[in-house]
């Protein structure tokens, strides 16, 4: 059974399931900017043609909150609340994500990991995994899908 | 080069709108229709008088403005689709006032509605967790502008319930306004009420709402001639950004690009004006989550950096105050439809230069601050004003 993306060409799953995912992004040869996701023109000084890279797997959180609202409907009425955040990556980006956690978990400047949330099984049998960030220090709570 | 847009010899002729609630056996072109006749029965006008109409919505389908129109009337005018997220309404006054300030048109309208009730179609947001672009919920978008501002200026929720609490007491004396508390409400009532998003809870946020309003702009000297009865309002000046990169954009997820939008683009606006916030009697803003509106009283300029909290605290955003602030409940007690939410704004904000608000007048109101944010990264100010000023 294999892993598969929720939507291609932003982040890589890796053949080993120890590893953890990598973020697509791009750097701007001329003045060296980088985002995520991909994008051809560099938002910042409009080169066009930027270079592929994989940005950090660990971060720091900018900002986050516990969402108490199970407001996505009923797909997700098991689920009592969630942490969200904004998180800088080394290379530059900020990258809004889910988090694994509890509230207890987070604090601003917190070193987060990414890692993968399976959501759902498509009709070949195949994981469907999302990325999400979650605590970097041990022994941080493990998240919903994520056991091996 | 880009600049705001100052309006020359255009008023407001006319003001109508459908209060804010759930309408669920309403079809969204009634809401519209009631909202566009009462704006041209307060401009003593019919649909013959507009040269031109432009209509906003953000849901759900496309071609819903023209066949909104059709109930108005068939006339031949020119009729254009405006969506700029939150911000639509907005927008579409900003086209129709520079359709009458540019001389293309006598009269122009812009007409608004959406139907939250009738919300077929998600455009991706709210799909469920499993999209890419989609987890994060509005609430927890601004949950984490109030989070970083807890920490870095250590702001207190009573601060956010303080203001939730002077909007829905507003909305009590707003005939408009979705929700109309009967008693007054307090912090202590808005902190217990169920948490949403830490640290914003239910009654720190906009309800879903169905809801139409218009405003109908034209030529000073046909206003004058309309309606002699009454106050002229004059639209001022209108400035509209979208964003201008900096580290830290975010490209996947809701955004509304930083809140420092609304400092540039007030900016850009007061000095197409030829205005400055001291000027101002009332201002409108996107309380959609009630933090927002202390980050704006000090991006719109009504005190410094950091002060904001000090502004709440002595009452200065409410009734009485140096610079009342969503007189109608704003977004949090009035209603957010989305689309004419803006709309709505001006017809506050209208009532309140006409001297015409009561029960929650500004005495002696002489200019009026329209601000947006929208999604995408979108942000508006606009300024209105009574005969006398910026002229």
């Amino acid at each position: 059974m294999a892993r598969v993306p929720i939507e291609q060409g932003f982040f890589r799953i890796p053949d080993d399931p120890a590893d953890p995912p990598r973020l697509l992004g791009s750097r701007c040869p001329s003045c060296g900017e980088a985002f995520f996701p991909r994008r051809l023109v560099c938002a910042r000084c409009l080169h066009e043609g930027t270079e592929d890279i994989e940005l950090s797997t660990k971060g720091t959180i900018h900002t986050w909150t516990y969402c108490l609202v199970p407001m996505f409907g009923k797909k997700d009425a098991d689920v009592a609340g969630y942490g969200v955040a904004q998180v800088d990556l080394p290379e530059g980006p900020r990258v809004q994500s889910i988090l694994f956690g509890e509230p207890d978990d987070f604090a601003i400047g917190t070193e987060v990991e990414i890692d993968l949330e399976t959501l759902r099984q498509n009709k070949d049998g195949d994981d469907v995994v999302i990325y999400r960030f979650r605590p970097a220090h041990a022994g941080a709570a493990a998240g919903p899908g994520t056991a091996p | 080069m880009r600049h705001g847009l100052k309006f020359d010899g255009v008023a407001v002729a006319g003001i109508g709108m459908v209060r804010f609630g759930m309408y669920k056996d309403i079809p969204y072109r009634h809401l519209a229709r009631d909202a566009g006749l009462a704006a041209l029965h307060d401009a003593g006008m019919t649909l013959a008088d507009v040269d031109e109409a432009f209509v906003g919505y953000i849901q759900p389908a496309p071609m819903l403005g023209i066949m909104a129109m059709k109930e108005l009337g068939l006339t031949g005018l020119p009729v254009t689709h405006i969506e700029n997220a939150s911000a639509t309404g907005l927008v579409a006054f900003r086209e129709a006032a520079w359709a009458v300030s540019s001389g293309r048109a006598d009269v122009a309208m812009a007409l608004c509605f959406d139907k939250f009730t009738d919300m077929t179609r998600t455009g991706g947001r709210g799909a469920g967790r499993d999209v890419i672009d989609a987890p994060i919920l509005p609430a927890a978008y601004f949950a984490l502008w109030a989070q970083r501002r807890m920490h870095d200026r250590g702001t207190t929720p009573e601060i956010f319930a303080t203001i939730a609490a002077k909007n829905w007491n507003y909305g009590a004396a707003c005939p408009f306004a979705h929700r109309q508390p009967d008693h007054v409400v307090t912090a202590e009532e808005v902190l217990a009420s169920r948490m949403v998003a830490e640290p914003l809870t239910a009654m720190m946020c906009c309800p879903a709402d169905d809801g139409a309003a218009c405003i109908v702009v034209a030529r000073e000297d046909l206003v004058r001639s309309r309606r002699p009865d009454r106050p002229l309002v004059r639209a001022l000046a209108s400035a509209l950004t979208s964003e201008t990169y900096s580290p830290g954009h975010t490209f996947v997820g809701p955004v509304v690009g930083p809140a420092t939008m609304t400092r540039d683009t007030a900016i850009e606006c007061y000095e197409t004006a030829g205005l400055g916030p001291e000027d101002v009697s009332v201002a409108y803003c996107h309380d959609a989550f009630v933090n927002e509106e202390l980050e704006y009283y000090e991006l719109l300029g009504f005190c410094a950096e950091g002060e904001g909290e000090k502004l709440v605290v002595e009452g200065e955003t409410g009734p009485g105050g140096r610079i009342p602030f969503n007189t109608d409940g704003g977004l949090i007690a009035r209603g957010h439809p989305g689309g004419p939410t803006g709309t709505a704004m001006l017809h506050e904000a209208v009532l309140q230069l006409r001297g015409e608000a009561e029960g929650r007048q500004v005495e002696g109101a002489r200019v009026a601050l329209a601000h947006l944010v929208g999604g995408g990264s979108i942000a508006t100010v606009n300024l209105l004003g009574v005969e006398g000023v910026g002229s």
